[in-house]
């Protein structure tokens, strides 16, 4: 698995920048609104829309970048506990669930959802665009999630008790 | 057990009109198959929202939906004509052309989204509602802010009567009205009444631009996985419901606009000659496509 | 049958140490397997996945998460210590009240209890063990002060609960939390001022009334940010999601414009930072939206409802019952998938014993602030003793009057709704 770390950091420095990005337009995109609105007096039909579209898209390639800093939130009582050969079994255990929910509802399930919404020609309510696009991002994830997980950890962090993430 | 169960989700709470047509289409079909066919309703969006349970009726996980013509159009891009003002003349008109054979027609085009349309339920006429403005003439909402659906449509018809549409979700629109972030709004009188948005807003101007009937769809797989008895079935159990829900939108019609004249929100009946045309420019516009040519069959309905 | 499915999985991956985002997602599709095909089941749940998070109110999140962290980093913590200093710091005991109300300012703007343990802590516990203070007790009173913040608007934790409630208004929560966060703040300083007294702890240095106006003017920007988000939201100018815009753009302005403590390379680290904070509590929102969808499709929260009014039909003790076990849930599960969950559980039952949403929402979230001072997940608590350079062991004794004093709180707020109600109903957002 170790052959996947360079793969593994090349996708995440990428993904760093990509998710910047997606959040400083989410930011904008809701001050947009109030803007457009109050100095403008015309207001915005599209920031809804788009700001929400980030929302999904940030939250779940953000779930992928999570993943390969074990960020996650869980009970870590048993692994605090075992050591050893039974701490490895454990390591693995928890990636082999985690890649099969990958790749099962995320891949295979999004994927499927992509499918469906591409062919049907479902199209959002506002700005018009495919919903297959915004839908596209969860096989993408699932397969984020699934390299991130069969690689090794990187920078480890600890967690925000209510929120999750780093403190 | 053999019995055949459909599950059926949608978005309303269980006082609505298009609710009870569906507790008495499950009754309708359970008589009509001896109980070997049941429906299981799941009311107030508790399984998603309508654009949701559209895409869960295509997946097959549900059975049965019920979506406003108006968020169909993202899959059914015909359905585009329902949102567009005074194709309808009247109440009598608008009942005519569902029925007719165009109607029909609409309601089997959402085949292309793999889906099968079961019913029109009657959603009324929408109108404005203000805050603090009496509306006679469309120069009455120039600029103000009227909350419309997050449809293309729907902007567009607020924007060619000269006011500044701002799509906003209808759970946050009652603070919205209170706080003036918006001037106003646009619904049918039940919705205007069951909402309590009358207690904010004065003024309810019944210029019934629009038209956008509830439709009952089911998962073009499910119908097909049922044999010919069955179908017929479920379908005349639909036929009875949407009739009987027609009357209950009546008599919710009448309660609403009594109850809410009686809590002094001024009811009026503008000329809607005006209001015609000051989007004539956006039918027109649809001239040549596919939904200039459905608002001509539908306006051709005697 | 499913229910048994549903929670045999989750609790056995869970208990494995499986990401609690991951063993909600794995137990709704073993329960979802039992009813539909591999295909409906995985093209449903991901579906729910990203509709459930699909919402205008979510959005809210990200905003209050990135302004947390420019508040926390930016200037804004120190200057809001040096102002309750001045105000209160001369009392006997006042570096502990001073610690207490800090916390509640800085949770009322930032809207994170970590943030609040980690910004103000970083001060305030070095500061009280050098005047002489326990260091056990220091650690337990920023850890049990810092959950006010979650009360006291703006709150994500709220955020969600709407969310998970089905559309309870994020506004008259927000509203709603002020009288109990501070009923709670009151508490723990009553507990302060007990153990100030016992203990001789030192009186601070008595300022004069200059350096009192002094930081005052400092901390005015930083305290300002209250009126204009709540402020804001109340009057009507903008929805609570466009308040976390507005948060942001101030404290981006001010930290880093005004302040100067930030700069870009400070800036892209910390959105950086945010993004991962939100990203594990929506992943955590798309797996139990799919999981609410299954518990709602197999009809269990009324079943649950069913066999708790079996128990007893008693509303004060099917109330206390809830209590216990969220309380114990808060022992073992983080706050955020607490109420994500057991709301869809137990808020049918609550409102079938006639309590509001809303109520029960506060009450569910001052709950679950004891659960999140508690060993063996307590993240706060942890935080806390770092900063102290203190052990988990060695602060349950000052921490039990604390929770004592907290569930107290906890009872009035159970079973006097007016302490939830009263406020937004004066503000016209609730009937
Ligand atoms: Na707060
Ligand atoms: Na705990």
């Amino acid at each position: 698995m170790k052959l996947l770390t360079p793969l593994a950091d090349g996708l995440e420095a990428v993904l760093k920048h990509v998710l910047v990005a997606l959040m400083v337009a989410l930011v904008g995109a809701v001050s947009w609104q109030v803007i457009s609105r109050y100095v403008f007096s015309a207001p915005s039909s599209w920031t809804e829309e788009v700001a929400r579209f980030l929302l999904i898209w940030v939250s779940l390639l953000g779930a992928a970048y999570s993943t390969r800093h074990r960020a996650h939130l869980g009970l870590d009582l048993l692994a605090q506990k075992v050591t050893g050969k039974a701490e490895a079994w454990l390591h693995g255990f928890t990636a082999f669930v985690i890649v099969l929910f990958a790749l099962g509802v995320l891949v295979v399930g999004g994927g499927k959802l992509v499918a469906l919404t591409w062919e049907l020609k479902q199209t959002s309510a506002v700005l018009g665009i495919p919903v297959a696009i915004v839908y596209s991002v969860i096989p993408l994830t699932g397969a984020l999630i699934t390299l991130f997980a069969l690689s090794p950890a990187s920078g480890a962090t600890t967690t925000d008790p209510v929120l999750g993430g780093e403190s | 057990d053999d019995v055949v169960v459909l599950k059926l989700a949608h978005a309303l709470d269980t006082q609505h009109t298009v609710h009870l047509g569906m507790v008495h289409m499950a009754e309708q079909l359970h008589a009509y198959s001896g109980g070997t066919m049941r429906v299981d309703i799941y009311p107030s969006a508790q399984l998603g929202a309508e654009r949701d349970l559209v895409e869960l009726v295509q997946i097959g996980s549900l059975a049965m939906t019920k979506v406003s013509a108006a968020p169909l159009e993202a899959f059914v891009p015909s359905m585009k004509v329902f949102s567009i003002p005074y194709v309808f003349r009247d109440r009598g008109h608008y009942f005519r052309a569902l029925d007719s054979a165009i109607g029909q027609e609409l309601l089997d085009s959402v085949a292309i989204a793999r889906l099968k349309g079961m019913g029109y339920y009657d959603s009324g006429s929408r109108s404005f509602y203000m805050v603090d403005t009496p509306v006679e003439t469309p120069a009455d909402i120039a600029g103000e802010k009227i909350r419309v659906m997050k449809s293309q449509t729907a902007v567009e018809m607020v924007a060619a009567m000269g006011g500044s549409a701002t799509p906003i979700s209808w759970g946050e629109l009652y603070s919205a009205l209170q706080q003036g972030v918006v001037d106003g709004a646009e619904n049918n009188p039940p919705s205007f009444y069951l909402s309590g948005h009358y207690e904010v807003c004065k003024y309810y101007a019944l210029n019934e631009h629009s038209a956008v009937p509830d439709i009952l769809l089911m998962s073009e797989y499910v119908w097909e996985s049922l044999d010919a008895q069955q179908q017929q079935w479920v379908q005349r159990a639909v036929d009875d419901s949407v009739a009987y829900q027609r009357e209950l939108w009546n008599t919710a019609t009448e309660e609403a606009l009594a109850a809410v004249k009686a809590a002094g929100v001024t009811v009026t009946y503008p000329d809607k000659a005006p209001f015609m045309a000051a989007v004539q420019g956006m039918k027109a516009s649809y001239d040549g496509t596919e939904v200039g040519r459905l608002i001509a069959a539908l306006e051709g309905v005697e | 049958m499913s229910i048994a499915v549903l929670l045999v999985t989750f609790a056995l991956l869970f208990t494995m140490g499986v990401p609690i985002a991951f063993s909600l997602g794995l137990a709704t599709l073993a329960t979802m397997l039992m009813t539909m095909g591999f295909d409906p089941a995985v093209t449903t749940i991901a579906q729910r996945m990203a509709g459930g998070i699909d919402s205008f109110s979510l959005l809210a999140i990200p905003l209050f998460v990135l302004s947390g962290q420019l508040m926390a980093q930016g200037g804004i913590a120190r200057r809001v210590v040096a102002f309750s200093k001045a105000l209160i710091g001369a009392v006997p005991g006042g570096l502990a009240f001073v610690n207490v109300i800090s916390c509640m300012i800085f949770g009322a703007i930032s809207g994170s209890a970590v943030a609040a343990t980690s910004a103000i802590g970083g001060f305030m516990i070095p500061e009280m063990n050098k005047a002489g203070y326990d260091k056990n007790f220091n650690a337990a009173v920023t850890a049990t002060a810092s959950t006010t913040g979650l009360l006291i608007p703006p709150s994500n934790i709220l955020i969600i609960y709407a969310v998970a409630s089905g559309g309870v208004s994020i506004a008259a929560l927000f509203v709603a939390g002020y009288l109990p966060g501070l009923l709670v703040g009151l508490a723990l300083m009553l507990v302060c001022g007990i153990y100030a007294k016992r203990n001789n702890f030192p009186a601070g240095e008595r300022v004069s009334l200059g350096v009192v106006a002094r930081t005052a003017v400092a901390a005015f920007p930083s305290l300002f940010l209250i009126v204009l988000v709540i402020g804001g939201i109340i009057a009507g100018i903008f929805t609570a999601t466009e308040a976390g815009a507005i948060a942001v753009l101030y404290a981006w302005v001010l930290s880093m414009f005004i302040y100067r403590e930030i700069d870009l390379a400070d800036l892209h680290a910390l959105v950086l930072k945010s993004v991962e904070t939100t990203a594990i509590v929506m992943f955590l929102i798309a797996t139990s939206m799919a999981m609410s969808w299954i518990l709602a499709y197999e009809n269990i929260p009324a079943l649950v409802a069913n066999a708790m009014v079996t128990i007893s039909d008693n509303p004060i003790i099917i109330l206390l019952l809830i209590n216990v076990v969220l309380l114990l849930v808060g022992i073992f599960m983080d706050m955020t998938p607490a109420v994500l969950i057991f709301t869809p559980i137990f808020l049918p039952v609550a409102v079938e014993l006639g309590m509001s949403p809303l109520h029960f929402g506060i009450m569910m979230v001052l709950n679950l602030c004891i659960g999140l001072c508690t060993p063996p997940v307590g993240g706060i608590l942890f935080v806390g003793c770092a900063i102290a350079k203190t052990s988990i062991g060695q602060i349950v004794r000052p921490m039990i009057p604390m929770f004592l004093a907290m569930f107290l709180a906890l009872m009035m707020v159970a079973y006097v709704p007016a302490i939830s109600e009263a406020l937004p109903r004066f503000f016209g957002l609730i009937d």
